[in-house]
């Protein structure tokens, strides 16, 4: 017996060793090599040219004034590219987590209401709290609406995971129903900060609905680093642990996984992102959903490589919308968050159509 | 003498446990798995089987009574301590995402921080498992009967290099033509004989719990009916678990093997 066994393993083992080492680091890199591309190229893109003497002026420490292409490059479209990359691997994270968490590749963040729900929480403290008489420091505005974003996403969060066991435990179509339930309630709550908001609040809130890259700088993409680096370190730890989750609740917990835990610990890190993504800029949809299908079409579905690569994928996904949403009717920049939408929405569409034997 | 108290020594024990789910009740239940020892829990569809297994794995909370595992209440020990001294099989698993077999036969152990031997056990405890040639394919890619084969390596795989743990199965061969089920049970029989782990399984074939186990535990209405050694003394009370009547019949090897007939010709034989 335990001859047949050990010989009956060895054609696997060169070829499991020879898939493992091939082309598993493979499609990191390729992504890597793609997102440093695509961020070099589309700085060339706007309505101001730059040109390679631009790049050079970093190493210009004479006291010279900047010219303006270069000042453009530095200090408006270099931010804003980077950005557009650390905003898409959020969501790619988010979404990754998301459908790792409710075992379904279908589970966004977006169509879950959680984005909705931290789209409202921040547009009742732009208008509630601006309207309320309290001395708040001009330091801390900063921060108010991340909290409050984050705080809707988690409420929106821990909603979805109590209502859809308790509908119909285990079952995509209770939790998308769900997710539509949190969607409208979000919508509401929205639409009651419309009618009841100022004509600059007004402004302020359809920036949240319509999702735009339009606040970036360096300071927003350094806050959001610094918020990516650690939810990444956090991620590294459970990742074993989120593929043990995809053999169902009960098993998870059978091999040692405290799957409670795990559970809330996702959902936090889920509305972290979700949120500061939200509160910095606004409702952007789908590619929380379309980053992970996309690495996991490509490379296969061990969450220990689908989280990392749909962060690079969102990134560079968001990256390429975002450019060419700033681009295509200059000097008008569309919010991206539109197109996004208009890409993603069919994309959604197709997926339904390839689970339709599971949704049932 | 000291060797016969070693082995007789009580791995799980149920005191007076019993459930509720819904509106319906299970238990009491009063019973100990000794080390080592195979059980297999019988009993028509509904009965109660499965519940029983979940109170046994802590899937399922009691509503009274006590379990204890290693003489310790099942409740203080941590899943990552239990998951390195037993394995559970539940009936139907599917794996999310298409995950490759090896990944999910490897999860089996995912709760060992440092684990140098995993691709070799990963690979024996496929081969032990009829699983071999399914290895670097989607699990959502193979058949029912496959899906089990990879699952049950999983289980191996879990306890590879431990000893005196405890396997609890629900119905590992019920989507397995008769070959491979025959196979399988002497692989799981030969995998717990080597390391001395118990095993308690949920059958549906009367003389598979015959052959390979050598107590079976009794289910019907939520109750256990009886708690018996697998021999030709059982027969009687597996006729009325199930309400048919047993024909024995003995191979060559001199197995004793049953094979039901109507409940109607049975009624004749009591009339």
């Amino acid at each position: 017996m335990k001859a047949s066994v050990s010989m009956a393993g060895e054609l696997p083992q060169s070829l499991h060793a020879k898939r493992v080492q091939g082309s598993r680091p493979g499609l990191l890199l390729v992504l890597a090599i793609s997102l440093i591309a695509a961020l070099l190229l589309s700085v060339q893109f706007g309505a101001v040219p730059v040109k390679l003497q631009d790049w050079l002026t970093l190493f210009n420490f004479s006291d010279e004034p900047m010219t303006g292409s270069s000042y453009v490059l530095w200090n408006i479209r270099l931010p804003r590219a980077l950005f557009a990359v650390l905003v898409g691997a959020a969501l790619g994270m988010s979404g990754a987590l998301t459908q790792g968490l409710f075992r379904n590749p279908l589970a966004d963040p977006n169509l879950l209401g959680v984005t909705a729900g931290a789209a409202a929480a921040a547009g009742l403290s732009i208008v509630v709290l601006s309207g309320l008489p309290l001395p708040i420091p001009m330091s801390w505005r900063m921060w108010i609406l991340p909290v409050t974003a984050f705080s809707g996403a988690l409420l929106v969060c821990f909603a979805l995971d109590r209502v859809a066991r308790w509908i119909s435990p285990g079952s995509i179509v209770g939790l998308l129903l769900t997710g539509i339930a949190l969607n409208a309630l979000a919508a509401a709550v929205l639409g009651l900060c419309t009618y009841l908001a100022t004509d600059e609040q007004l402004r302020n809130l359809s920036f949240w609905t319509l999702g735009s890259l339009a606040g970036a700088s360096w300071l927003a993409a350094g806050l959001l680093l610094t918020l990516l680096l650690p939810a990444w370190w956090w991620v590294r730890r459970m990742i074993s642990a989120m593929n043990a989750l995809a053999l169902g609740e009960a098993a998870a917990a059978h091999v040692g996984i405290d799957v409670r835990r795990l559970r809330s610990q996702v959902i936090v890190l889920v509305a972290v992102l979700t949120g500061f993504a939200v509160a910095w800029c606004g409702m952007i949809s789908f590619i929380s959903l379309v980053a992970p299908h996309l690495v996991r079409t490509m490379g296969g579905p061990d969450q220990r490589q689908v989280i990392p690569r749909s962060m690079l994928m969102g990134g560079l996904l968001l990256l390429v919308a975002d450019t060419v949403a700033r681009c295509i009717a200059i000097p008008a920049e569309v919010p991206v968050g539109i197109f996004t939408a208009l890409l993603g929405s069919p994309f959604f569409l197709i997926l339904l159509r390839n689970a339709r034997g599971r949704l049932a | 003498m000291l060797m016969k108290t070693t082995t007789q020594q009580s791995l799980l024990q149920l005191d007076a446990v019993c459930a509720r789910l819904g509106k319906k009740d299970f238990g009491p239940f009063n019973l100990t798995i000794a080390k080592a020892e195979k059980v297999a829990i019988l009993g028509p569809s509904g009965a109660g089987k499965s519940t029983l297994l979940k109170l046994l794995s802590r899937e399922l909370k009691t509503s009274r009574g006590n379990v204890a595992f290693q003489s310790r209440a099942l409740a203080s020990w941590s899943l990552m301590e239990l998951s390195r001294l037993r394995a559970v099989l539940p009936q139907n698993s599917d794996v999310a995402f298409g995950l490759e077999t090896d990944l999910v036969i490897s999860l089996g152990r995912v709760s060992r921080a440092h684990d140098p031997e995993l691709s070799n056990i990963v690979r024996q405890a496929a081969g032990m498992a009829h699983a071999a040639h399914l290895l670097g394919r989607r699990f959502d890619s193979l058949s029912g009967g496959e899906q089990a084969r990879v699952q049950l390596a999983r289980i191996f795989a879990q306890l590879w290099d431990q000893r005196d743990g405890l396997i609890l199965v629900d119905e590992p061969l019920a989507a397995l033509d008769p070959g491979l089920q025959f196979d399988l049970l002497a692989s799981l029989e030969e995998y717990a004989t080597e390391r001395q782990h118990a095993i308690v399984a949920i059958l549906h074939d009367i003389n598979h719990a015959m052959q390979a186990f050598e107590r079976l535990l009794l289910v019907k209405n939520g109750q256990l009916v009886a708690d018996i050694a697998s021999n030709r003394e059982a027969v009687p009370a597996l006729e009325d678990l199930y309400d048919i009547a047993l024909t024995c019949i003995h191979n060559e090897e001199g197995d004793l093997l049953v094979t039901p007939l109507r409940a109607s010709s049975r009624a004749r034989k009591s009339a």
